[in-house]
């Protein structure tokens, strides 16, 4: 076996450097399988040699850096000393051993060979390494220890550092090894500081695998820096330890910090602040997580279903509030006998005023008209007309005095009747009806239809009259003794006058249209000048017309306030309005108006309403003097200042006949409270918003005449038509249909007897709203809670 | 026939094009759900029942009239008191990519009637100015490229700490050191803060998930993470815990909760990192706090002892203070008596012109443990849209003027000054709050970005959500409705506290190490700093590069 040596010296004793020295290496290996270097701190010794048959170097001077770099596979290099910075840099294959230290650096980005230290190596071992898979993992053996910064970023290293004789005996590893380590593996026997990251290295035991690779190994190392006596002290399983990185898969998988919060949570975070933080601050307080989209009790709002709890605008606006919602119900559900009673409830004059002479403020109202027309209330009025009385309530033993028998009293009367209590009707004129009978011209109110309803009114049992009756005073305080309540209903019946030079020739309307209806008309000119064109000058100008009239010319000081059938009916025969005119005085020529002009007349008829006349009133019933006539005050039930007597239509304020009706309903609910010692409640249902309503449901139709399609286009405002949409959109099925079963329910009571109800499962419901963007009639409601 | 029906308009009329968000639905993909309108938390839209009209026009068919046929989709309302705030909540609960907000193109009409009743617009949230802030675009330019140590962010050990307290120079602590004098508290905590936000503002579930967090960044990371409460007082649990030291606590003109703090010290555990006195907030200068009566809840009212359900609002000026002097005086000297000078006490002022009056009289105070400037990008929970949007002092020449000041007197390294209002705004927080440090600022508070990172408030510039201040907050930070906060789960919240924590602190090295400085913060290091706007770098005494 042929040695040669090459010096590191020159023959003048020089250091050659290490550019020559590397081609004086390269040369002698082109012919020697063994070379023995005389090194004297020459850098990269044993870069890039290779030898088929493997080539042997041994180093015994003093080596320089980066020895053995870029090694070469077959190609060994003994150091017999210590060793400077980054041996094995780049190592690709040698087996490079170092008797004694290493310093930093070593093995820096090797990807194949073997590296055996004797002693201890520097900071940065390890680091960068490779592993290419068609060749072995690189190797670092080390007898001592390592310093610090070890395997980072470590690839594909194996390393085995054991301890002996560590430079630093409580910690052998160094500070922070295995930042970034990504693959590799690393043994180790003794202490070490736990500091590298967590995220990148765990310590684990050895497994059988890699401790039998360790006791395979470590007797070849051991005799390559030849401290074989150590085989038995290295060979204790129970001393070593391996550090392992972690993938990123397991990283993923970790929270990002190295203790799970919950664990963080249970076992620091409550246990310092002994328990919940707002224990004491709102005890019981649930703050547990929930989902965005919740039911039951976490639901913000939650649906409603308010059948029946706001009043239809056709109830609401109507001064009687007749729910006609409720009676298209009844007739489409073809309980057409239970609806007509369900309306006499409300007026014993249906279809005289509802069906006739009533300008309709419910249907003024009406939803309907939102898709085409309001429902045509006349229809449903009239049919009524031939229906009997409904049945009397057991008597509660009381009586009332009504004075007056117009509408007002008509209708106190009527329902005092239908619950049980006497009503006796003491009328001044002949007949009862007021106004309704005395002035509206038949033309408007059909005298079939009034006289049939007068007839069913006073063959109701409880109802008596006494017509022609001169009030007084005296007779007041009799009656006041002799019944129960009195309620005043006289209406208005003194004509208002102006007292311009030539009043005495003019007529007023009251007089002029209660004769013109009776069998002794006053006979009127041809041309006729009506002052003040209200509806009730219209009429006056119909029945002028009708006795013989020509010309007639409604004049007022203001717009005419004349409207609806009464103004088209003037207007049809050819009634003229003329304004503003100031009536300047009346002659035999006609009315001359303050500018001078004459507005030539035989006959003027002067129409500025009508005042109570109230001289029988006692001193207990106070009254309030308005435009110059005395008016009686009363409070919402129509009481006066005298707590049994009552006082209902025109006698407190003028207005519609329905007006007249509806004061007498309520006054005569209060009576029939008061009698059966209930509290009296007002009517108290605020009117459905129309945006509650979902009115594109229904598409457009014509009118139609009968009651049924009337019933037909009702939109059942506010009062459920049982439809089932709420059902059908419902997303969840919370919502369903249940039948009510009276009997099992106590106490329970719906109006006007439904027998059902739709309900929304709380457990089930999540608060979409869907129900009642839906309902057609505004039942659902959402309410917040 | 269809009914002439006719929309009656008023002044305050709107078509949906008029609002800032619109809502788009996707009639063919929507199953009906209801998932949308169930969790709106303005009740901005709603299910529509349409109808169309097909009237029968073939010329050739003898047949006329009108078929019609109802239809339903999601509609957005027209009632500016439900417009739509494009939180995204309805996307977000769509199984069908079916509807969402898009910003409005048009003009935002809405704004003309935002002051109905004759209240001007409250809200919550920040400056509607959107885009690159001053901070953003200040870049670190001086790197140590094989020049300085070569420092590995990832390898090296930074330390990334900031001094809150006094530091004395060094003969005066020498002098009181041998001498037995007092030696102002100090604390070394992370420069980057969490802001002072309030139990009440925020939600209990949210604020005590910041407080986990933030106990978890300390305990487990190492990172000295601090939040400061705002003004609303602190569970009393909470102040007798070992976590009280994490805790600045507030003080503010409402002094609310604090009869809890001063019934807790003699059983506090720790001592807390700081007393922060509140004179001025940057987002609505010469204003005073608000807490608006939607969140004003039986548990807030109990722990602020106020009456439930009424507004909250704290005087702009604490009602005893007169005059500067006064109020570093007495203030500053009473809250360190109470914590036997052991805790630092600093005042947090809006940014301001006048903000270098008032550091002055901190030089010269010798309690004064530091100063806050709060500048206008500043969030909060409730304002006046005029004093967010318009009223206030952007943070980086305010902080600049005030450090430079400090560094004529020879006295920077002395008194310390934090800077907050907009940091980390477009997301930037490491880049903003170190460029902050680097024109002298000592640390930053952060309050939107935390609320942004660790919960995901949805709020932005562009006036999206910012209903913080009516307690409707969907996801839950700002609300005092159980039914809402208890959406925010504390522990994500506090792992997000963490995950912040942890890479702003990578962040900052990856800003320390090329300039080769790993062992103090570069707080007014500001030859490493430049700015491309002439104007800007020559206000700020920086670098210009282009």
């Amino acid at each position: 076996m042929t040695i040669t040596v090459v010096k590191g010296l020159d023959e003048n004793g020089q250091r050659i450097n290490s550019m020559e020295f590397e081609k004086l290496v390269r040369k002698a290996s082109a012919s020697a399988t063994n070379i023995v270097l005389d090194t004297y701190g020459q850098h990269n010794i044993g870069i890039r040699l290779q030898k088929e048959d493997g080539l042997s170097i041994t180093v015994r001077g003093p080596s320089g850096q980066r020895l053995g770099c870029m090694g070469m596979p077959g190609t060994s290099i003994l150091c017999e000393g210590a060793t400077s910075d980054d041996v094995g840099y780049l190592n690709i294959g040698a087996e490079i051993t170092v008797l004694g230290d290493a310093t930093n650096g070593a093995c820096n980005a090797m990807a194949n060979g073997k590296v055996f230290i004797g002693g201890s190596i520097g900071a940065r071992g390890l680091t960068m390494t490779k592993w290419n898979p068609q060749h072995e993992k690189p190797e670092l053996w080390v007898l001592g220890s390592t310093g610090d910064s070890f395997a980072e970023f470590n690839c594909g290293g194996t390393a085995v550092v054991c301890g002996i004789d560590a430079k630093n005996p409580d910690n052998i590893l160094g500070y922070r090894p295995c930042v970034g380590m990504v693959g590799g593996l690393i043994y180790f026997r003794g202490k070490i500081d736990n500091s590298f990251p967590k995220t990148s290295a765990k310590v684990a035991e050895p497994s059988d695998k890699h401790w039998q690779w360790l006791q395979e190994n470590i007797s070849d190392f051991l005799s390559k820096i030849r401290r074989d006596d150590l085989l038995k002290t290295l060979s204790i399983r129970d001393e070593w330890h391996v550090l392992l990185p972690i993938t990123p898969q397991e990283r993923a998988l970790m929270f990002s910090g190295p203790m799970p919060m919950a664990e963080f949570r249970n076992n620091h975070w409550i246990k310092s602040l002994g328990g919940d933080p707002l224990r004491d601050l709102a005890p019981g307080l649930d703050r547990s997580v929930i989902d965005t989209i919740v039911t039951g009790d976490l639901r913000r709002k939650k649906p409603y279903w308010a059948n029946a709890e706001a009043a239809a605008p056709c109830t609401y606006y109507c001064p009687v509030h007749i729910p006609t919602v409720d009676r298209l119900r009844l007739i489409r559900e073809g309980k057409i006998d239970e609806a007509y009673e369900m309306l006499l409830h409300y007026t014993p004059l249906p279809a005289s005023v509802c069906g006739a002479v009533c300008p309709n403020l419910c249907m003024e109202n009406c939803s309907r008209q939102g898709v085409d027309d309001s429902i045509d209330v006349q229809i449903l009025g009239r049919s009524v007309n031939h229906h009997k009385a409904p049945t009397i309530a057991e008597s509660l033993d009381r009586k009332v005095a009504v004075i007056g028998g117009g509408p007002a009293g008509m209708n106190v009367a009527w329902q005092l009747a239908l619950a049980g209590i006497e009503a006796h009707i003491f009328e001044q004129d002949e007949m009862i009806g007021g106004k309704l009978a005395q002035v509206i011209p038949w033309e408007r109110l059909s005298q079939a239809i009034w006289d049939q309803e007068i007839q069913r009114f006073l063959e109701t049992p409880n109802i008596s009259t006494s017509l022609g009756f001169e009030m007084s005073k005296e007779k007041f305080v009799e009656l006041q003794n002799e019944y129960d309540y009195i309620v005043i209903a006289v209406g208005t019946h003194a004509p208002k006058t102006i007292p311009f030079p030539g009043h005495e020739k003019v007529l007023p309307a009251l007089d002029f249209l209660k004769r013109a209806k009776s069998n002794t008309p006053i006979p009127v000119g041809k041309e006729v000048v009506i002052i003040g064109a209200g509806n009730v000058g219209c009429d006056v100008a119909c029945e002028a017309y009708r006795l013989g009239a020509k010309k007639v010319t409604l004049v007022d000081i203001q717009k005419p306030l004349a409207f609806g059938k009464e103004k088209e009916a003037a207007e049809g025969l050819g009634a003229t309005f003329q304004w503003p005119v100031v009536t300047d005085k009346i002659t035999d020529e006609g009315l001359w108006t303050k500018d001078g002009e004459l507005l030539p007349a035989q006959t003027v008829i002067i129409s500025i309403g009508d005042v109570p006349s109230l001289s029988f009133l006692p001193e207990t019933v106070e009254t309030i003097n308005v435009g110059g006539a005395d008016w009686i005050t009363t409070d919402k039930a129509h009481v006066t200042s005298d707590a049994k007597v009552l006082a209902v239509g025109d006698v407190e304020r003028p207005g519609l006949a329905t007006h007249a009706l509806g004061a007498g309903k309520t006054a005569a609910e209060y009576i029939i409270a008061d009698c059966k010692g209930f509290e009296w409640q007002p009517f108290a249902k605020e009117v459905i918003p129309q945006k509650a309503l979902t009115i594109t449901h229904y598409l457009p139709t014509e009118t139609g005449n009968t009651e049924a399609s009337q019933a037909d286009r009702c939109l059942s405002c506010g009062s459920c038509r049982d439809c089932h949409l709420c059902e059908t959109i419902c997303p969840t099925g919370a919502i369903s249909r249940r039948e009510l079963v009276f009997d099992t329910i106590a106490g329970y009571h719906t109006e006007h007897g439904e027998n059902y109800e739709y309900i929304s499962d709380d457990q089930k419901c999540i608060a979409c709203g869907f129900c009642a963007d839906t309902c057609p009639c505004g039942i659902w409601t959402m309410t917040p809670f | 026939m269809v009914s002439a029906r006719s929309a009656s308009v008023t002044p305050g009329s709107l078509a949906p094009s008029d609002f800032p968000w619109i809502i788009e639905h996707k009639e063919e993909r929507c199953t009906l759900c209801g998932q949308c309108t169930a969790v709106c938390p303005k009740g901005a839209i709603h299910l529509a029942h349409m109808r169309k009209r097909i009237p029968q026009l073939e010329v050739f068919s003898k047949k006329r009239g009108n078929d019609y046929k109802t239809f339903t989709g999601l509609r957005q309302a027209t009632d500016p008191a439900k417009s739509c705030i494009g939180c995204g909540m309805c996307s977000m609960v769509c199984p069908n990519d079916a509807i969402g907000p898009v910003p409005g193109t048009g003009e935002n009409r809405t704004v003309f009637f935002d002051n109905r009743k004759g209240e001007p617009l409250k809200r919550g949230g920040r400056r509607n100015v959107s885009g690159p802030t001053l901070l953003d675009r200040i870049v670190f330019n001086r790197i140590s490229m094989l020049t300085d140590p070569a420092l590995d962010a990832g390898r090296h050990e930074f330390t990334t700490t900031t001094t809150l307290g006094r530091i004395l120079s060094p003969e005066d602590f020498l002098e009181r050191t041998i001498n037995g004098g007092w030696i102002p508290p100090t604390r070394e905590i992370f420069p980057f803060i969490i802001g002072s936000m309030s139990f009440g503002a925020l939600s209990p579930n949210m604020w005590l998930g910041l407080l986990q967090g933030v106990a978890y960044c300390n305990e487990v990371l190492g990172i000295p993470v601090v939040m400061c409460t705002g003004e609303g007082g602190c569970p009393p649990w909470v102040l007798r815990s070992p976590y009280l030291k994490y805790i600045i606590l507030q003080i503010a003109s409402g002094y609310f909760g604090w009869d809890e703090i001063i019934r807790a010290i003699p059983e506090m555990q720790c001592d807390p990192a700081a007393i922060e006195i509140k004179y001025g907030q940057g987002a609505k200068p010469g204003d005073g706090g608000l807490l608006m009566w939607f969140k004003v809840s039986k548990l807030i009212a109990r722990l602020r002892g106020v009456p439930e359900g009424v507004d909250l609002p704290s005087p702009p000026v604490h009602q005893t203070l007169y005059s500067i002097e006064e109020s570093v005086m007495k203030m500053i000297q009473t809250l360190s008596t109470a914590f036997t000078h052991k805790v630092p006490v600093y005042p947090k002022i809006s940014a301001s012109t006048s903000a270098k009056s008032v550091l002055n009289n901190l030089v010269r105070n010798p309690y004064a443990a530091g100063l806050l400037i709060d500048g206008i990008d500043g969030g909060t929970g409730a304002a006046y849209n005029v004093s967010m949007d318009a009223t206030g002092h952007p943070i980086a020449s305010c902080i600049r003027d005030c450090y430079l000041d400090l560094a004529a007197q020879g006295k920077q390294n002395e008194i310390p000054i934090f800077a907050a209002g907009g940091i980390g705004k477009n997301g930037n927080v490491a880049q903003n709050g170190m460029a902050l440090m680097m024109l002298g600022a000592s640390g930053v508070h952060i309050g939107k970005y935390i609320m942004q990172a660790a919960a995901g408030c949805l709020g932005n510039e562009k006036n999206r959500c910012n209903v913080c201040n009516v307690g409707i907050c969907p996801k839950g930070i700002t609300s005092q409705n159980p039914k809402l906060y208890r959406r925010l789960d504390p522990d994500k919240v506090a792992e997000r506290v963490a995950d912040v924590f942890m890479s702003i602190n990578t962040e900052m090295k990856k800003i320390m190490a090329p300039l080769g400085r790993s062992q103090s913060l570069p707080v007014g290091m500001s030859d490493a700093i430049g700015i491309g706007d002439k104007a800007a770098a020559e206000r700020l005494q920086i670098d210009y590069v282009c």
